[in-house]
């Protein structure tokens, strides 16, 4: 076992509001391994930002330490005067922030930014430089000495992440913190960050802390694990054992209710009740136990210290009831009702609901009137049907045209040419009459809950407007309203609340139900999820699943995450710049994909099975996608794709021919080498 | 940016040629009668129909409007209607005295407001950031005219250190000239000054919020230096943009303290050609000011640009 390389030992913060102060992290301990990356999980509010910036003595203003130590090198962390502290920061404990769009000074170059971190530890300038271009290489930049007087604004967010890996590792720091360095980024990108990331650990001998949402990312890249809840540790030890069976609810919890992307689909996920607590109202006792299915009297009334559990020292879990009893008791089955998904509601000789033919989005590309810029395709030639009861998937990273082509379906783009159908009625040129029509028809549900509902209507408000479209006369609307809470799960007193007083998952159930208030029969749902906690995810997939079974709806859902994708839906279609490369049944297309880059993508999402060697068969996209103003020749991955010209110059035909989406049956694809995709699907699962 | 700036020239000659339009108009449309001023008030109604015919004031307006675009484009002003002279003479007259004012007034402007918004923003506890925010305060809350007497006030009459009114041209004799002109430049600069402070100062507080800012904290960067090269250079723009709008404001205010302080400068000329209804001065006065204002907003984009990467001028 490696020496420690930082140890935390009952690291306390407080804030500080006036008068009031809120204890936010309570008693966390845990160890830093050179060699060895170590994983600090939990959701929002869970405190495992604030431990990161308690190491880096980066509080914010408002917040302090107020009892623990931070051991690094023999010294603690926490006692050194701050000029001390500033030698220590960049040098030998380096961070990695989540959002490269952000974490870049937008006005300096990124060589500019990277001899910074040089220069303030004492490297002259001229050194500094040739280092710079040494460490951009080395994070994978290509023509290091090019883009070294580049500007942040001219690389991809991709990139901007390896420039900020570039100035975590410039001296050679010892630890690097990565406080959730791939949440903003596409899955493809994701997974080159994460190699970059375990290649890095493994060359220069270093320790890594990730802190993370995703037990995805756990799972492929970590060795040794922190749950964090409610500014607590409750659960730690080596990733293999704690997957293999958890010893706090939580973490057991949070792992069941995960989608997955592989494996046998169940009609519900499990969920776990309630949602995550607000450090500063944090429950008595056990901060779990009001969603905790094994809650007792001591859970209310004591906090459960962390202690090793019995049998394996490495593990510690914080838990009354796994104390008790030696190990957290097995859990009441959690599918009680296991009938497959897919069955009755699906009937597949019922009339398409919504019918998209050959649609294409154009926007103009701007420029002034002495020179135009090419028009930007956002979506070219999309065909897809959408029948009542049925659930089409819609998976593609961000500039793939998912959203304009949502957004064009209910009229919020103006399509350039193709036709839409919306119950058998034309309403392609978006008329007075047609636009009723699919406002009646089609509902859309946005991503961000809370920048989509107003802050100044109570949801009565929002949902009695939403029922005058419908045309329901004002006495009734009192009745539906309150049908509509229940159908979300939502206890109808809460009507006369206003938004700011609900979590996330509430929120955009309540979102949910605006769009239900016309009594739809399609749901857009774009991103549905991605905004919220993992815990809460399953909540609102549930809701959806059920409403559309209940109610025969016709659901269009739009995610980037393959795995939410793969629960709920019956058909799944692939986008890749502005074109469906794959679409087909579910099942078909994520167990035989016949396009490598829907391979790739189901590669490239990580799943939340502890496996070291995962990392070694991912296929990793070099680069990035192609701007859409100018889409490559022939087949538009072929500047990306594993087995297209890349690999093998002599496939003339990926540069010369676009390939048509055909296929056996209902499972098409645009690949002129689609039994191919379907091998490197094989290679990178065994 | 020579491309820009051909880019630009359409929308600007449309601009120019609107606001003629509007020059020409307002004053026409105010009532009153040059000729009625000119003849005196005893005049019968046939002198002040010679004086009109004489002045070509009988014309249909769109013809006098024609006239006197004609003239722009060949460089001649007009003449005065009040005192026959050339408007163009009248003008160089006086300019001097405004440019030097305006001059005075915008560097001061911008060495106190971007002087005080960068302490302000950097100083941000304790009895420095009062202290501060308070001064800012009462400079936003005063008009140029109450700072103009107060400093009358203090500097010159109490203390007797400036002396409080008239004008030497700063090229004719520049110690007395100077010292002439501190005091109505500050009067008119302070306000203007706070103003452009307040924005930097909130643009700071709101890029040190920034996640790049962190970045740098991370990597060991000194307070000083994070303030300086982060902070600052991403605040700049604000102040640009603050300082294109606020030399209009600037050059309005010059009109009360070239009064105040006996200034011969061109707002009192620009007043005293409204009220006697003087069409060909006023005209020229209002060209003026939007060609500035024209001016220095091309400037501000400019600048802009050369502070931030990521506008491309076009």
């Amino acid at each position: 076992m490696a020496a420690n390389l930082l140890e935390v030992r009952n690291l306390g913060t407080t804030f500080r509001f006036g008068q009031a102060e809120v204890q936010a992290l309570h008693e966390v301990s845990f160890e830093a391994r050179t060699g060895r990356v170590l994983g600090i999980v939990g959701e929002s509010g869970s405190g495992k930002s604030l431990t990161a910036r308690a190491i880096m003595r980066m509080l914010p203003e408002t917040a302090s330490v107020s009892n623990g130590e931070v051991l690094f090198e023999s010294g603690n962390l926490l006692d050194l005067p701050e000029a001390r502290m500033r030698s220590i920061r960049g040098s030998k404990i380096a961070m990695v922030f989540q959002d490269p769009q952000a974490a870049l000074n937008p006005v300096k170059t990124v060589g500019w930014q990277i001899e910074e971190a040089l220069v303030v530890h004492g490297m002259n300038k001229s050194r500094a430089r040739a280092r710079a271009i040494e460490l951009l290489g080395q994070v994978g930049i290509p023509e290091p000495d090019k883009r070294i007087d580049d500007f942040p604004h001219q690389f991809s967010g991709g990139m901007r992440q390896r420039v900020v890996i570039a100035i975590a590792i410039a001296n050679s720091a010892k630890l690097i913190i990565a406080d959730e360095p791939t949440t903003a980024l596409d899955v493809t990108i994701q997974a080159q960050v994460l190699r970059l990331l375990v290649d890095l650990k493994s060359r220069l001998d270093i320790g890594v802390i990730l802190i993370t949402h995703d037990m995805g990312v756990v799972a492929e890249i970590c060795d040794d694990i922190v749950v964090m809840y409610g500014g607590r540790v409750v659960e730690r030890g080596a990733v293999a054992g704690v997957f293999a069976a958890p010893q706090h609810p939580y973490t057991r919890n949070l792992l069941r209710s995960m989608p997955r992307i592989e494996g046998v689909r169940t009609a519900r996920l499990p969920t776990i009740p309630g949602s995550t607590p607000d450090l500063s109202r944090l429950p008595s006792g056990c901060a779990f136990h009001p969603r905790c299915q094994f809650a007792e009297d001591i859970c209310l009334r004591e906090v459960p210290v962390l202690l090793p559990m019995a049998g394996s020292p490495e593990r510690e879990a914080a838990c009354h009831v796994a104390r008790q009893n030696a190990g957290l008791p097995p859990d009441p089955d959690p599918t009680p009702s296991s009938e497959p998904l897919a069955g009755v509601r699906t009937s597949g000789s019922a009339p398409a609901i919504l019918e998209i033919e050959d649609l294409s989005v154009t926007f103009p590309g701007g420029g002034g009137w002495l020179r135009r810029e090419k028009p930007i395709v956002a979506v070219d030639g999309v065909s897809l049907s959408l029948r009542p009861g049925e659930t089409l998937g819609l998976v593609g990273e961000s500039g793939c045209g998912k959203t304009s082509l949502s957004r064009t379906i209910v009229g919020l783009n103006r399509p350039s040419s193709g036709y839409i159908r919306v119950a058998g009625e034309d309403v392609t040129d978006f008329g007075a009459e047609a636009a009723a029509h699919v406002r009646r028809t089609v509902q859309y549900v946005f991503q961000d809950p809370y920048a989509s509902l107003n802050p100044r209507l109570s949801i009565r408000q929002i949902l009695s407007e939403a029922l005058e479209q419908r045309g329901l006369p004002g006495r009734q609307r009192e009745a539906a309203a309150r049908a509509l809470m229940d159908m979300v799960g939502l206890d109808a007193a809460y009507l006369d609340r206003y938004p700011k007083a609900f979590s996330g998952g509430q929120r955009q159930r309540i979102g949910i139900a605006r769009a239900l208030a016309v009594e739809p029969r399609v749901l857009i749902c774009d991103e549905p999820v991605s905004a919220l906690d993992v815990s809460i995810q399953a909540q609102v997939i549930n809701i959806l699943a059920d409403l559309r079974d209940r109610l025969g709806l016709g659901i269009l859902f739009i995610a980037h995450d393959l795995s939410v994708v793969r629960h709920l839906s019956d058909r799944v279609a692939v986008m890749y710049l502005g074109r469906i490369v794959e679409i087909g049944p579910a099942s078909d297309v994520y167990e035989h994909p016949l396009h490598p880059y829907t391979a790739v993508l189901l590669s490239s999402t990580p799943k939340p099975v502890p496996d070291p060697s995962a990392m070694q068969r991912k296929l990793v996209l070099g680069g990035d996608m192609p701007s859409p103003r100018n889409p490559p020749s022939g087949c538009r991955f072929r500047t990306r794709c594993p087995i297209g010209p890349l690999a093998d110059p002599s496939r003339r035909i990926c540069i010369e021919k676009d390939p048509l989406l055909v296929g056996p049956g209902e499972h098409k694809s645009a690949c002129h080498f689609p039994d191919e995709a379907a091998g490197l699907a094989v290679q990178s699962k065994a | 940016m020579f491309g820009f700036l051909a880019r630009r020239l359409p929308s600007v000659v449309f601009m120019l040629l609107a606001t003629s339009v509007i020059a020409f108009l307002l004053p026409r449309l105010a009532g009153g009668d040059p000729a009625q001023t000119i003849a005196g008030a005893d005049a019968t109604a046939e002198q002040v129909a010679a004086i009109r015919v004489e002045l070509g004031l009988d014309q249909p307006v769109y013809a006098q409007y024609g006239r006197w675009l004609g003239d722009l484009l060949v460089g001649d002003l007009g003449t005065s209607l009040i005192t026959s002279r050339p408007v163009g003479q009248l003008i160089m007259a006086r300019l001097g005295s405004t440019l030097e004012l305006a001059i005075a007034a915008t560097v001061l402007m911008v060495v106190l407001g971007i002087g005080l918004g960068i302490l302000a923003g950097s100083i941000r506890k304790g009895a420095g950031r009062a202290g501060l925010d308070g001064a800012v305060s009462v400079l936003l809350a005063t008009p140029p005219h109450v700072t103009g007497l107060i400093l009358i006030l203090v500097l010159g009459i109490t203390f007797n250190l400036l002396p409080i009114s008239g004008e030497v041209s700063v090229l004719r004799d520049p110690l007395v000239g100077i010292s002439l002109l501190i005091m109505p430049a500050l009067a008119l600069a302070l306000p203007q000054a706070a103003m452009i402070a307040r924005l930097i100062q909130a643009r700071m507080y709101q890029v040190r919020q920034e996640e790049f800012v962190d970045l740098a904290i991370a990597k060991g960067v000194p307070p000083r230096r994070i303030v300086l090269s982060h902070i600052l250079r991403n605040s700049m723009g604000t102040a640009v943009v603050a300082t294109g709008i606020r030399v209009g404001e600037l050059l309005a205010g010059a009109v009360v303290i070239e009064a105040i302080f006996a200034r011969n400068g061109l707002g009192l000329m620009a007043v005293d050609a409204v009220s006697s209804r003087d069409y060909q001065v006023v005209q020229i006065v209002v060209l003026g000011a939007v060609v500035i204002a024209v001016l220095v907003h091309l400037l501000s984009e400019i600048l802009l640009a050369a502070l931030d990467p990521r506008i491309r001028l076009q």
